[in-house]
């Protein structure tokens, strides 16, 4: 039994790692046709185009990088805030409800229903719209995200310093952030998470200029650039498989 | 002072939270209507009536939720199983890392890899050749963009049952099953007794808000679907897309049709949802 | 608080239906100096949106175009990628929400998309009389006049001119079909390796089929005749239900991008294909992509043969940048650097005849394609484009009758 256990293991382990190896493989690869295994060419030459700046995908790295890291910081943020007003009013759980619509709806037709709205106030086709339309459906994931946080306690706490004479400034700077301190860093890499594999609204919202690194992807898929393809798999999986290294409950989202 | 602050809160929260979903939902159905659109030229419900009778869209839903059902039930079968298998190795800190390492891949990534190693001329089709179970490349069968949505399923399994593993494996520890197993077992109960009655049904009792949320992603899948469907029946979102970039211009409204419907229905099945449980969040 | 919301969203809804952004004065350009319009055009961000599928068209333009633009017209070229679809939705919304200033200055367009976008009076123009380089085009040929047998009435500006081609390997197959019957030999001969795909480059193909059933390769011509369409189309599904056994896949399924048949061709899996650029192949065999046996050639009937073109948004902000950008690509040098076989391999709009000596002489002794057809081989088999609706129909029923059957 133990035998068999260790064998379903080593299988399950060597299927996780396939994607990686062979994406990296790929991305270091041309020339590379049926039915060979094995590339002809195997070597830095794709990668120094990128260190040069020719793909573009050196730009797009940090472009996403700048959106992804933007949404978050606004998310997390107005998602703590206002989070507290809403867990504390009676309708609560209304509000609650009403948050999960925009978050459950397919990013793409919410994306293609609301493009109208992003054209008319000049939000379309640039930067700030992307990063607007993901603020929308990152911030009702923030919201859920915080709602346990805003409970029975944490307002005991909140009476406790305002019965101590502490004012709002102090409650929030002394004890409520504080305390709320490492949800804020798992909501805020949840957050950049959802914004950094975000294909179907940035595809509609940006409208091809805003070039993430998936709509990089998306971009070498049809002109059948595998090995660019492979190169851009690449940099999106670095930064979520940094911070599974660093804190599993980074990544690991339990609440959707 | 506090009611003002509240009020200022909620504000915000309509604004960002509930405006956007109602506008883009009110734009949907006015396109739908031909209310609004360059090429429409006033009321009518002659797309709906299109959409409905045409039988595309029910093709097309019954193909979306038949997909993300047998995904689903594979994707919680196997993560089950796993975690009776392993849920004391993850202790070790490599197998923890590689474990989570999954999670790390999105939806287009997957699909892209899937093309890589699954499609005809992918790195299967080339080890089969090598050996000589395939003489010619036609020989190796359809995997992706097949009938059976095969590419599909595989691909939403691999995405989604990692997650319900470490999910499982988290709530495994939380809920002391082993320790319930363990007095079970004390008590005479046959070792496949306690899996059947008792660790599979906590499991699935603590996470079930958490499958069916994960069911109405899938639903709306877009970019696995986009890579490794087919033309016809095509997923909800891919569908909704492809009416929407059409060439006639005068039944892009049919798109909204059937958007309209989409997000009717998913609204409808999470209210459902949250109305049968008072909280969806899962602690541990 | 509910009613607040909904007070919210009306006063949303009416003060974005009001929003309307600042007017640029109008170009006239009937008084319009065209060194002004250089002068104007200074300086400016220009943005184009393109099909960027092949690395060679990206390469033309990123690496030819925009860096001229840049140094002699202090122009500042930005791609943004997106084809016919993609280009009809963005102006449809700019339209609706009426952006002045829209997203797009230049886009690059064939019929269908001149047709839809006709439709929604997407274009600017009158424009391309006014271009200097408009004098070296022959606007009396009917391929470059008319744009799917509506005139182009000078508001989109001819780029390049290809005919269709099929392709084939002639390491595999010695005699490819050059009719329907010759088809249906080969595929029962070949079952697997041939199929349509479910985009511009499949339909057009279809027209190709659709006027051989016709009787000739003129029967598209005019406009659109629903009665021959519903007699030939009918013909036409007759056939391909006919041979679906022996297609890619058994006909269960058809490829959404002609790309994807490249690489299906590429990797064997397919042995007969078809492409605009008449086959469009020593590019890839360039590439390594293609076997270097692949040869292309004309269908018996004759392939369409048609234009594409540049054209100017209605609310483009940059129109003098637009004007100069479309100008110098259709100026010699820049048709000639397009020309090239190893290159982005397309033919020149321009009328050889009518360039200054110099020119002609570059022109004449562009070296030939090594393994394609020319279009000059080609001539006899021009079809000229049928009417979109033709193409519109063959789109739904395709779906209708072929893919969902």
């Amino acid at each position: 039994m133990v035998k068999v256990k260790n064998i379903a293991l080593g299988i399950y382990i060597a299927l996780i790692a396939f994607p990686f190896i062979y994406l990296l493989i790929l991305s270091f690869s041309a020339d590379w046709r049926f039915p060979e295994l094995w590339p002809q060419y195997f070597g830095l030459r794709n990668w120094s185009r990128v260190i040069s700046g020719e793909t573009g995908l050196l730009s797009s790295f940090v472009l996403s990088l700048v959106i992804s890291l933007s949404v978050a910081t606004s998310a997390t943020l107005t998602g703590f805030f206002i989070s507290r007003y809403v867990n504390y009013h009676p309708k609560k759980r209304l509000w609650t409800l009403i948050t999960y619509f925009p978050y459950v709806l397919a990013p793409v037709v919410f994306g293609a229903c609301l493009s109208f709205y992003f054209i008319k106030v000049g939000l379309f086709g640039n930067t700030a719209g992307v990063i607007l339309s993901q603020f929308i459906i990152a911030f009702p994931y923030a919201l859920i995200f915080f709602s346990s946080y805003w409970g029975e306690q944490t307002r005991e706490y909140e009476n406790l310093v305002a019965t101590l004479g502490g004012n709002p400034w102090t409650t929030y700077t002394k004890v409520l952030i504080p305390m709320a301190g490492p949800l804020m860093m798992i909501c805020f890499f949840q957050t950049f998470l959802i914004s950094w594999f975000e294909y179907g609204l940035t595809s509609i919202i940006g409208v091809g200029k805003v070039e993430t690194l998936t709509i990089k992807v998306f971009l070498f898929i049809k002109e059948a650039n595998f090995y660019y393809g492979a190169m851009s798999c690449c940099l999106l999986i670095l930064p979520p498989a940094l911070l599974i290294y660093f804190n599993k409950k980074y990544v690991f989202n339990k609440l959707i | 002072m506090r009611t003002k602050y509240q009020n200022i809160g909620l504000l915000f929260f309509a604004v960002l939270g509930i405006i956007p979903f109602a506008l883009s939902f009110i734009y949907a159905l006015l396109y739908s209507l031909g209310l609004v659109g360059v090429a429409n030229s006033g009321f009518t419900i002659e797309h709906w009536q299109e959409i409905l009778e045409s039988g595309e869209f029910i093709k097309s839903f019954g193909f979306s939720a038949f997909m993300a059902l047998i995904a689903m039930v594979f994707s919680v079968g196997i993560a089950l199983w796993l975690t009776l298998l392993f849920h004391k190795k993850i202790q070790h800190k490599t197998i923890s890392f590689l474990l989570y390492l999954p999670l790390a891949l999105p939806g287009v990534v997957s699909a892209f890899f899937a093309v890589q190693i699954l499609s005809k001329s992918g790195y299967f089709s080339r080890w089969f050749y090598q050996i000589g179970w395939i003489k010619d490349i036609q020989e190796f069968p359809d995997l992706i963009n097949d009938d059976f949505g095969f590419g599909i399923i595989l691909t939403f399994v691999s995405v989604v049952m990692p997650f319900f593993l470490l999910l499982f494996i988290g709530v495994f520890k939380t809920e002391r099953i082993a320790e319930l197993e363990s007095l079970a077992a004390s008590l005479g109960s046959r070792p496949n007794q306690i899996i059947r009655r008792i660790t599979i049904p906590l499991l699935l009792h603590k996470t079930w808000p958490l499958i069916a949320l994960y069911y109405i992603f899938l639903l709306g899948a877009y970019e696995i679907p986009l890579i490794l469907g087919q033309e016809s029946p095509q997923m909800l979102s891919v569908l909704i897309v492809r009416e929407l970039k059409q060439f006639d211009l005068t039944k892009i409204s049919e798109g909204y049709v059937v958007a309209v419907i989409y997000t009717v229905l998913v609204t409808i099945m999470t209210l459902f949802l949250f109305l049968r449980r008072k909280s969806i969040r899962i602690d541990g | 608080m509910k009613k607040n919301i909904w007070y919210i969203l009306l006063v949303f809804s009416l003060w974005s239906a009001c929003q309307s952004s600042q007017e640029k004065p109008s170009l006239d350009l009937s008084n319009t100096e065209w060194s002004a319009i250089v002068e104007q055009a200074k300086g400016s961000d220009l943005h184009f949106m393109m099909w960027q599928g092949s690395p060679e068209i990206n390469h033309y333009i990123l690496e030819f175009v925009k860096p001229r633009l840049k140094a002699n017209y202090d122009i500042e070229l930005n791609v943004i990628g997106g084809q016919g679809p993609e280009i009809v939705q963005l102006m449809m919304g700019e339209k609706q929400a009426n952006v002045e200033s829209g997203q797009v200055d230049m886009v690059w367009i064939n019929g269908e998309t001149f047709f839809q976008l006709r439709q929604i009076q997407g274009l600017w123009g009158p424009f391309v009389e006014s271009l200097p380089n408009a004098q070296y085009v022959d606007f009396e040929d009917p391929f470059i006049s008319i744009d799917f047998q509506q005139p182009v009435n000078y508001m989109e500006c001819p780029w390049t001119i290809s005919q269709f081609a099929m392709v084939y390997d002639s390491a595999k197959i010695s005699n490819p079909p050059t009719n329907l019957d010759e088809l249906k030999t080969y595929v029962q001969e070949y079952p697997g390796t041939f199929t349509i795909s479910n985009d511009f480059s499949g339909m057009t193909l279809l027209k190709s089929f659709l006027a051989e059933i016709s009787g000739s390769s003129q029967g598209l011509n005019g406009p659109f005749n629903e009665d021959n369409y519903l007699e030939w189309s009918g013909k036409l599904w007759d056939f391909i239900e006919e041979i679906r056994p022996y297609l890619w896949k058994a006909g269960s399924t058809f490829p959404k991008e002609q790309t994807k048949m490249d690489q299906m061709f590429a990797n064997g899996e397919i042995y007969l294909g078809f492409g605009f650029g008449e086959g469009a192949i020593d590019d890839k065999i360039h590439q390594g992509l293609f076997p270097n046996t692949t040869r292309a050639y004309p269908w018996a009937n004759g392939t369409i043969k048609n234009t594409n073109y540049l054209g100017i948004a209605y609310n483009a902000p940059n129109k003098e940048a637009a004007l100069v950008a479309i100008n110098y690509m259709l100026s010699p040098e820049a048709q000639l650097q397009k020309a090239d076989p190893k290159g982005m391999d397309a033919n020149t709009v321009l009328d050889i005849d009518q360039l200054p000596d110099e020119w002609k002489t570059k022109f004449q002794n562009i070296t030939r394609r090594e393994y394609g057809i020319s279009m000059n081989d080609m001539k006899e088999y021009a079809i000229q484009e049928p009417d979109p609706r033709y193409m519109i129909r063959l789109y739904e029923d395709f779906r209708k009758y072929i893919i969902e059957n």
